[in-house]
């Protein structure tokens, strides 16, 4: 009994358990209600539409960790989906020179939004929200809010439709990224100086971290990756959609934050901020086979928000966490 | 003699381990101003929360009286209801409201309900006029200068017509000008029948407009007289007279060649623009030293550490040396290259990251040295990590547990270890026992003879008089911005009053 107390407790000191328990629960109401829910061809849907908020939750995390916030990704993802079909359809400047230019649209984006939040230190939340309309807007205006279609280059299809076997390349791509940054949160120096600048600027700062560089490099690799998301999207539409992604910036951010990652910065995980992406898209098709109707989802994401965030403060009283 | 206004009779106050207030007494006539004085930590402060209020009548032992009739306190609106006004130190403006508005937070005039803007402005410029601030009431106070803030916090304590007024250091933030206005102000009250408490560190005033001074240290009462018939030297020793206990493991050793100079360093003023803290200082460290600065809290000393290591370079202006070469410190990370390490005041503010463990927190300064390429070796961060812990001492679990799971103590050693396994040859420590308990204080004065045996030399900022007495092997005093005395132990001139002396200088 006291073996089992122990080895409970030192799984409630992981910061991904306010996710695996509702997950779990989950899994067996909807694998008990509906038996092709566990279908390997369901499964990979799963995985499908994780990979997608994944790419972009992955970095996010590390954003979040350093202490910063981003809702700009939505309008980041809908500028690349839409750069790479300028690219490919109106510029015909070929596959790889149009996602590259759609990577640095991306880039463009986190500069400007570095520069205003790190470099003249606004406040994140305003500064981002305005980065949305003023993206989006500039969609819309360029665009006529009509789709940019007559990609014609079939050899792009394969991005966001084509398979490994019976795996999706953006579940591949995600996995590749979610194991980078893992590695690279774990692992390295910059992911130690990215939870010191997030954990405590001052500290970091007169521990000799260059804590501007440091926050400048997240903020970019945030919009980048966003970026990215956006042109898998536009190969898998097979065209520039203006409102690619929208709406996502705070379930994103949301599935981070049920992932285990603080607000206030310095600890997270990207395994929890998997299991984040996942349970949303786990919601999201449990609905659809128990032909509940999907505007149940966001109710269901939303109370398991709020229950994640319990077990999370129960988490930190047990480890005396504080706060 | 008039009547007796207050009087607290036999206070006590205990904190978890520590006596704050033993038997303090306290009479406060009707019309007076009454100086309270001793060094930092000496229990004013503390007095001053039991009267205002801030502590209630349960969480300390011992009566007040006003009038000759027992009152308690629950809270500091009790107090507020019988006429005492706390002007405090730190300024807790609204920066955004008006002026006016924050004259009369909390009780502004009122007309069938609504706000009478007429009236509050028009008593706002009563009050300014009074202070011979020529301000509109209806300006926010965020552009204002520290002195007019502390001037407008004087008044809105005023403006409440208090029988008691309690000031604590109200000069910190002020011009010459402005002192002179504060103490005209406070003879108007004591004429129209306030009486005051006034804590200062600052004799001259206290001179100048006090009647009696009472002197607390270690939390007693230790004399009051009035302040006419009582000599400056009797006064610094009534403040600092202490014996000194054998805690510190000194051992003096030959000092080596010159390994830091700083030339003409001069830092502005954090709060008061167009004004420096620090203004144009040179000193020199040499190796093995233990370099003792002494002088009252905001006297700088702390800024000047942090302008040195890069921590501030805003209108900072200096010329270091290290090893006899000039070199660049720009930056903190310029400040380690060069061999420095800086273990702060404020162990909160900047020093742990509390959400983070003990092997992470003390990484951080060296990541360079724990790394390979880009990766970290966590093989090697784990052996440094441990012996850092096992040579301080460092009572924990594991090199796991977070920071925000120790004690004060242990955590001030993890930023210690930090800064050791950054193998630093010059260390600069702020108040570096400040709010830790005895056994670790001894602990750390030991490593502290341990590290200057091997050569390293340490920059000691303290408050804490016994300690810059017994392990300093020169004392620097600073004063409005100035060194004012340089004091060398092997000619036996360290000596409370001679610090005492030169930090009240100005």
């Amino acid at each position: 009994m006291k073996k089992l107390n122990k080895g409970v407790s030192a799984l409630a000191s992981k910061p991904e358990m306010g996710v695996v328990l509702p997950l779990i629960i989950l899994l067996a109401v909807i694998g008990c209600v509906n038996s092709n829910f566990f279908a390997p061809a369901n499964l990979i849907d799963i995985l499908r539409s994780t990979s997608y908020t994944f790419i972009i939750a992955a970095p996010l995390t590390l954003l979040m960790i350093s202490g910063g916030m981003d809702l700009s990704i939505a309008a980041a993802t809908a500028l690349g989906c839409v750069v790479c079909a300028w690219g490919i359809a109106d510029f015909h400047i070929g596959i790889i020179p149009s996602v590259l230019l759609a990577l640095a649209a991306g880039a463009v984006v986190g500069l400007i939004k570095a520069f205003l939040v790190v470099k003249l230190d606004l406040p994140a939340f305003i500064i981002t929200l305005g980065l949305t309309k003023i993206i989006n807007s500039f969609i819309l205006v360029t665009t006529d809010g009509i789709a940019v279609s007559n990609l014609n280059n079939n050899a792009f299809k394969q991005l966001g439709q084509g398979k490994l076997g019976s795996v999706y390349w953006t579940i591949i791509i995600a996995a590749v990224i979610g194991i980078c940054m893992h590695i690279l949160l774990r692992s390295t120096r910059f992911g130690r100086e990215v939870a010191a600048c997030g954990g405590n600027r001052e500290t970091a700062k007169l521990a000799g971290i260059n804590v501007a560089r440091v926050r400048f490099t997240v903020e970019i690799l945030v919009s980048v990756f966003a970026a990215l998301c956006g042109v898998c999207m536009c190969s898998r539409f097979y065209s520039g959609q203006p409102a690619a992604g929208s709406g996502t910036e705070l379930t994103i951010m949301a599935s981070v934050i049920i992932g285990g990652t603080s607000m206030m910065g310095g600890t997270g995980s990207i395994l929890g901020s998997f299991l984040g992406c996942l349970l949303l898209a786990v919601i999201n098709n449990g609905l659809v086979l128990m032909r509940v109707s999907t505007n149940w989802q966001n109710m269901i994401f939303g109370i398991i928000l709020v229950i994640s965030l319990f077990i999370d403060k129960y988490r930190r009283s047990k480890t005396g966490g504080g706060l | 003699m008039s009547e007796i206004l207050l009087q607290m009779r036999n206070v006590t106050k205990r904190f978890p381990g520590v006596v704050a207030l033993k038997n303090v007494n306290l009479e406060l006539h009707q019309q007076e101003i009454l100086g309270i004085c001793g060094e930092n930590g000496a229990g004013k402060s503390t007095l001053m929360k039991v009267l205002s209020g801030s502590y209630g009548a349960s969480e300390y032992e011992g009566e007040l009286l006003i009038h000759g009739t027992p009152v308690r306190f629950t809270d500091v609106h009790d107090a507020q209801a019988q006429g005492i006004e706390m002007v405090y130190q730190e300024m807790n403006m609204m920066l955004d409201a008006s002026i006016a508005e924050n004259l009369f937070v909390g009780n502004l005039p009122q007309r069938r309900g609504f706000v009478d803007y007429k009236k509050l402005y028009a008593d706002s410029a009563k009050l300014l006029a009074q202070v011979h601030l020529e301000l509109d009431p209806r300006m926010p106070v965020r552009p204002l200068n520290s002195g007019q803030m502390q001037l407008l916090s004087l008044m809105r304590a005023v403006a409440k017509k208090p029988k008691i007024l309690v000031l604590d250091e109200p000069t910190t933030a002020l011009t010459d000008q402005e002192v002179d206005v504060l103490m005209e102000i406070l003879a108007q009250l004591r004429q129209s029948g306030v009486s005051c408490l006034y804590i200062s560190h600052k004799l001259e005033e206290l001179y100048r407009i006090c009647d009696r001074a009472l002197v607390l240290r270690d939390g007693q009462t230790i004399n009051s007289y009035p302040i006419s018939q009582v000599s400056r030297k009797q006064l610094i020793e009534d403040m600092v007279g202490r014996k000194v206990e054998n805690m510190y493991p000194k051992e003096t050793h030959p000092l080596g060649r010159e390994v830091l100079r700083v030339e003409h360093l001069t830092v502005p003023h954090p709060n008061i623009q167009g004004k420096n803290i620090i203004e144009d200082i040179t000193f020199s460290l040499r190796e093995g030293e233990i370099l003792g600065i002494g002088g009252l809290v905001g006297a700088g000393r702390s800024e000047a550490l942090g302008a040195i290591f890069g921590q501030y370079t805003h209108g900072v202006c200096k010329q270091v040396f290290r090893d006899g070469k000039p070199v660049r410190i720009d930056s903190p990370r310029d400040a380690i290259e060069n061999g420095i390490g800086f273990i702060t005041e404020e162990r909160k503010r900047n020093g742990i990251i509390w959400m983070l463990s003990i092997r992470e927190n003390m990484a951080v300064a060296n990541l360079k040295k724990l790394s390979r390429r880009i990766f970290m070796l966590p093989r090697l961060e784990k052996k440094q990590v441990s012996e850092q812990m096992d040579v301080l001492r460092v009572k924990a679990p594991s090199m796991e547990t977070k920071l925000v799971q120790l004690s004060g103590g242990n955590q001030q050693k993890v930023i210690l270890g930090k800064w050791l396994m950054s193998c630093p040859q010059i260390l600069f420590v702020d108040e570096p026992t400040k709010g830790i308990d005895v056994g670790t204080k001894a602990d750390f004065y030991q490593i502290m003879s341990d590290l200057t045996k091997q050569g390293v030399s340490i920059v000691m900022v303290s408050s804490d008089m016994p300690e810059l007495i017994a392990m300093s092997d020169r004392v620097l005093v600073f004063a409005g911005g100035r060194i004012t005395a340089e004091l060398h132990r092997d000619r036996d001139e360290i000596t409370d009053t001679a610090i005492m002396a030169a930090a009240i200088q100005s």
